[in-house]
C-alpha cells in the first residue's frame, strides 16, 4: 500500500487551519460565588484583571412583575419567566495602566446541560416571538432594551446590564462556556453549575427578626 | 566631629517619601477614573426632535455651536438610575459654562417619567423616544449609553455604562470641547 505523504500532511495542515479559529485558550480567571448584596439572589461570577461577568438570578416572580408592567400579556411574561432569566452585568474592569478591550458574542457561547450543548436564546430570537404574537410595540422596546446586547464592544471600565435567557426550566442546573476577544484575542472560560432560579414566592421578611 | 548626617538624610527622606506618595496618588488617581472613550471618525451626530415630559420639542439642531451631552436611559434600568444623581451635580456647574444636557428615554410615556423623578429629581430635560426610533439612529447597544457632541454637531466622546458625571477630570474633558 502507498501513501501520498505529501497529500496527507496538507491535508493535516489545511484540518489544523480550520479548526485553529475556532480554538479558544481558556482565560486565566477565577469563579466566585454568593449572595449578590442588592438582588439577595445567588450569584456566579467569572472575572479576571480585565473582564467580569456575573450572573444573579432573577426569580420568575420578578420577571413575571417586570414583564407583565411593560404590557406583556400574563401568558407572554409567563414565557419568559420560565426560561431562565438571569440579571448579567458584563464589564470591562482593565484600568488605564493595563487597558484592555473586549469584544463579545453571545450567539458564540454555549449552554452545556445534561450533555446537550445548547446556544442561549438572544434577544433577536426573542423579538420574532414577539412580532409575530403582535405585542405591542412598547413592551417590544422594553424587552429590546432589558436584554443584555448580542455583541458589544467594551473599552476600559465600560460595562452594561441586562438580562440573559438560558432557555431552561427553573431550578435547572447548567455550565456556562464563554468566549470574547480581548484586545482582539480570542480567549473562553467557563463557569459550572449555575442554577436557573426556582419558581418560589419569597416569604416575607420579619421586620423584627 | 559633628554629626551633620541628620542636616541631610531627613531632607533626602522627606523628599523621596512625598515624590513616592505623589506617584502613587497619581496611579490611584488614573485607575479610579471615569473614562470618555474618543467616538472614531468622530461621525456628525443624527439629528432629532423629541418633546420632553413637558410636551416642549427639542432639536438637536437648536443646540448647534454648543457643546450636549445626550445620554439614552429607561427608568426600569438600575446602572441608568445610579448616574443620574451624579449628571444632575454636573449639570449645575457644566450650564453655567454653557453645556446642555439631553437625557433621551427609551420607550417610555410622560407618566411613567415624571413619577420617577419624584426619587430622581433633575433639572436638564428628559425627552421620550417613545418609538425608540432616535436611539436607533445612533450607534446604541445597550442602556445606559452617553455620546458628547462637540460644537459642531459631531459625537466626540462616548461612554457605556455608568460614569460618575460629576468628577472633576471627566467635566474637564468636555469642558476643553469648548476651546
Amino acid at each position: 500500500m502507498c501513501f501520498d505523504y505529501k497529500a496527507v500532511t496538507g491535508l493535516i495542515f489545511i484540518g489544523i487551519g480550520f479548526l485553529l479559529p475556532a480554538y479558544a485558550p481558556p482565560a486565566k480567571g477565577e469563579v466566585i460565588t454568593g449572595t449578590d448584596e442588592e438582588a439577595q439572589l445567588p450569584f456566579w461570577e467569572w472575572r479576571n484583571d480585565v473582564m467580569s461577568v456575573r450572573l444573579v438570578q432573577r426569580l420568575p416572580d420578578q420577571t413575571r412583575a417586570f414583564f407583565t408592567a411593560r404590557g406583556f400579556t400574563k401568558s407572554q411574561a409567563e414565557v419568559i419567566a420560565q426560561g431562565c432569566i438571569f440579571q448579567t452585568v458584563y464589564k470591562n474592569i482593565a484600568t488605564p495602566s493595563k487597558p484592555g478591550v473586549i469584544e463579545y458574542d453571545l450567539t458564540q457561547w454555549k449552554v452545556l446541560y445534561q450533555g446537550d450543548v445548547r446556544a442561549l436564546k438572544v434577544k433577536e430570537a426573542w423579538q420574532q416571538e414577539w412580532e409575530k404574537a403582535k405585542v405591542p410595540q412598547p413592551a417590544q422596546i422594553a424587552f429590546f432594551w432589558a436584554l443584555i446586547p448580542t455583541q458589544q464592544r467594551f473599552e476600559p471600565q465600560d460595562y452594561n446590564w441586562g438580562m440573559t435567557s438560558y432557555n431552561l426550566v427553573p431550578g435547572e442546573k447548567f455550565d456556562l462556556e464563554m468566549v470574547w476577544r480581548q484586545d482582539g484575542v480570542k480567549q473562553s472560560g467557563a463557569i459550572r453549575g449555575i442554577e436557573c432560579a426556582p419558581d418560589v414566592e419569597l416569604e416575607p421578611r420579619n421586620p423584627f427578626g | 566631629m559633628r554629626n551633620y548626617s541628620r542636616f541631610v538624610v531627613f531632607p533626602i527622606t522627606f523628599v523621596m517619601t512625598f515624590f513616592i506618595t505623589l506617584m502613587f496618588a497619581t496611579v490611584v488617581y488614573a485607575e479610579k477614573s471615569q473614562p470618555l472613550h474618543p467616538v472614531t471618525g468622530t461621525p456628525m451626530a443624527p439629528d432629532f426632535s423629541l418633546n420632553d415630559i413637558d410636551g416642549k420639542p427639542h432639536a438637536l439642531q437648536d443646540y448647534r455651536g454648543m457643546v450636549v451631552i445626550i445620554n439614552f436611559w429607561a427608568t426600569w434600568c438600575p446602572p441608568c438610575r445610579y448616574e443620574l444623581p451624579s449628571m444632575e451635580r454636573a449639570y449645575q456647574r457644566l450650564k453655567k459654562q454653557g453645556i446642555e444636557m439631553l437625557a433621551i428615554n427609551v420607550g417610555e410615556d410622560a407618566d411613567t417619567i415624571f413619577t420617577f423623578t419624584v426619587d430622581y429629581p433633575v433639572t436638564f430635560p428628559l425627552l421620550m423616544d417613545l418609538d425608540s426610533k432616535v436611539i436607533k439612529d445612533y450607534p446604541v447597544v445597550g442602556l445606559p449609553t452617553t455620546y458628547v457632541v462637540d460644537s459642531k454637531g459631531r459625537l466626540v466622546y462616548r461612554a457605556i455604562g455608568t460614569r460618575e458625571w460629576d468628577d472633576a477630570a471627566l467635566m474637564q474633558k468636555i469642558l476643553d470641547l469648548k476651546k
